[in-house]
């Protein structure tokens, strides 16, 4: 009984373990990336990007913060997350509650018409040059929020959890008059705010995250969203990092500390929020994953 | 058609919600259909889809007849088998060392440092990878300072990134492909586990003859899944890690960074158009085999 209990510690041990060391591996590069961008210029040059900098400094977000890209990358940012998620949920949600709806005879065409968008499309360059050529999306704010703004997966998410919903609330209330709307309004949307919740959320990060639309679609500045900024000084030092000694004469290298701060202020809302948002996350992958 | 007109009106209000969003698939999804004709033309801005000229099979013979088709098909495909294999190998490992974890606190501690870094934006994900392998100042040649081995001049040796995008890809996408093996394993009957105790059976056999064999219907499932897109590069990662560096290109080029340099830095449209075509067909063509290869085990697990 006692070598049973030894040997079943140990295992925990070893499992616990592993775990942190996994978990060590996540965290890590996070953590590098604070350590850096609050170093002094001089610690990381002599000994390279460390955990424990020799000397510390506010000099990186100083240099940031006082030109006013960043802040107009924040505005962009944040007016692109907001208005795609609203507007991307409420869309979603209505399909949902139509496809939900036992009454509606075409649901599972309209459900179709979703599905096959999931399983062909006509590849980036047709999209392209009718976004831009017909739709003429180039360099407006909308070409940030409008090509993204409703995923098939989540609509289906929405529908599954509508659909789960005891459908005599419903019948009860159009007996009583109400329409779709109001269902829809007043019974449906408060019942489902764990998934409502979730499917914000996602549609929140892939909006805040994104930076690929504005590589295909934005050229004026003034339209960079942060990640987009970010991605721009990176490919900068790259670049400048394979021409070798081409260019390290010129002293328009954006300092090594800058480029970590920068990645903190496009991730330092996440962080913010995240204990806080975790679970909901964590619910949604779950839904997703019993319902299929 | 009359039946149609009535289930309409019946049910205005129910198709008038949808509307909207129907009408964004319509637009961002049905229109730009047409826009595959590209691939067969010798596309000019001036004269549009339809009035540019045609060239037949012209675009896809340059891109098959160079090097670049086998090229870009073939990293694309072996990197997302790599992504699939690896990365399922050690999500379904992590979710079963987790549920073994007795304390339900570091159990959560855990799951939520794991599942930290699917937060963080593709550009991000090219820093870190930036601050690990930089060959200046990176964390990996000090590593190798303290072992006395000779730095490596990482961004301009492709043998190796295969394996670091591989590594990137386990370190973003472990922590939410093991909620979801989770749910699935706390989902099991604890029945089943007592009855294997009470045959005499410990954790290991448990987890062997119990555990693996009821995660085999999610474990398929996901991985049909990621098969179907095995045509899809990973092109927001590859493109923040790699970006322009020619030098990575033999075993980092996908299709998809392929076709986004053709149009971005060359200008062409055409031959990109015709790439797309044949990837998103080969793609199409993956969805049809693995939905009949899910059928096959199971229908009610079918996509459609």
């Amino acid at each position: 009984m006692h070598a049973q209990k030894t040997r079943y510690s140990l295992s925990q041990a070893l499992f616990h373990l592993i775990a942190i060391a996994f978990c060590a591996f996540t965290t890590i590069p996070f953590l590098l990336t604070v350590m850096v961008s609050i170093s002094g210029e001089s610690s990381v040059i002599q000994h390279g990007y460390s955990l424990f900098p020799d000397t510390f400094s506010w000099d990186a977000y100083r240099l940031i913060f006082s030109g006013d890209e960043i802040w107009r990358g924040y505005m962009v940012s944040i007016t692109v997350t907001a208005i795609g998620t609203g507007l991307g949920l409420l869309l979603s949600a209505m399909l949902a509650h139509t496809m939900a709806g036992q009454k509606v005879k075409y649901r599972n065409g309209i459900a179709l018409f979703i599905f096959i968008t999931m399983i062909f499309n006509a590849g980036l360059v047709p999209w392209y040059i009718f976004v831009t050529k017909y739709l003429h999306l180039k360099d407006t704010l909308a070409a940030l929020i409008l090509p993204m703004l409703i995923n098939p997966f989540h609509v289906f998410l929405i529908r599954n959890y509508f659909k789960s919903l005891p459908p005599a609330l419903m019948e009860s209330a159009e007996m009583e008059g109400a329409g779709p709307f109001y269902v829809f309004a007043k019974i449906m949307l408060p019942l489902s705010t764990p998934i409502i919740a979730t499917v914000a959320l996602f549609y929140s990060l892939a909006y805040w995250n994104d930076w690929g639309l504005a590589l295909w679609l934005i050229d004026d500045r003034k339209l960079y969203p942060l990640q987009f900024i970010l991605f721009k000084i990176q490919s900068m030092i790259h670049y400048m990092s394979t021409q070798g000694n081409l260019v390290s004469g010129s002293q328009t290298l954006p300092s090594e500390t800058a480029q970590m701060a920068m990645v903190l202020v496009t991730i330092g809302p996440i962080i913010l929020v995240y204990p806080f948002i975790q679970r909901y996350f964590v619910k949604g992958i779950m839904i997703g994953a019993v319902k299929g | 058609m009359k039946g149609m007109f009535k289930e309409l009106r019946s049910n205005r209000w129910y198709y008038l919600m949808a509307l909207p969003g129907l009408l964004y698939f319509l637009v961002f999804c049905y229109l730009p259909l047409p826009g595959v004709l590209i691939a067969f033309k010798d596309y000019n801005f001036k004269d549009g889809i339809f009035g540019s000229p045609w060239v037949g099979l012209q675009n896809f013979a340059f891109y098959f007849q160079g090097d670049y088709a086998w090229r870009t098909t073939f990293n694309t495909l072996f990197i997302n088998a790599n992504y699939i294999v690896v990365g399922t190998v050690i999500a379904v490992a992590f979710a079963i060392l987790l549920n073994e974890i007795r304390t339900s606190f570091f159990r959560r501690t855990y799951q939520s440092l794991m599942f930290l870094p699917y937060f963080f934006s593709a550009v991000v994900v090219g820093n870190f990878v930036y601050l690990m392998f930089s060959s200046k100042y990176g964390l990996m040649n000090q590593f190798r300072d303290l072992l006395r081995l000779a730095p490596v001049d990482w961004y301009s040796a492709p043998g190796y990134w295969v394996t670091i995008l591989v590594g990137v890809y386990v370190w973003k996408n472990t922590g939410y492909a093991v909620i979801l093996y989770l749910a699935t394993i706390v989902g099991i009957d604890d029945e089943l586990y007592e009855a294997a105790a009470l045959d005499g059976a410990n954790r290991w056999q448990s987890i062997r003859h119990i555990t693996l064999p009821l995660l085999v219907p999610t474990i398929t499932i996901v991985t049909l899944l990621a098969v179907g897109k095995i045509f899809y590069g990973d092109f927001q990662t590859i493109y923040s890690i790699v970006g322009d560096n020619g030098l990575l290109y033999e075993t980092t080029d996908v299709i998809d960074t392929y076709v986004f340099r053709a149009v971005k830095n060359v200008g062409d449209v055409s031959m990109p158009a015709a790439v797309g075509l044949y990837q998103s067909i080969c793609g199409f063509l993956f969805v049809l085999g693995c939905n009949w290869a899910v059928k096959k085990m199971n229908n009610d697990n079918a996509l459609f």
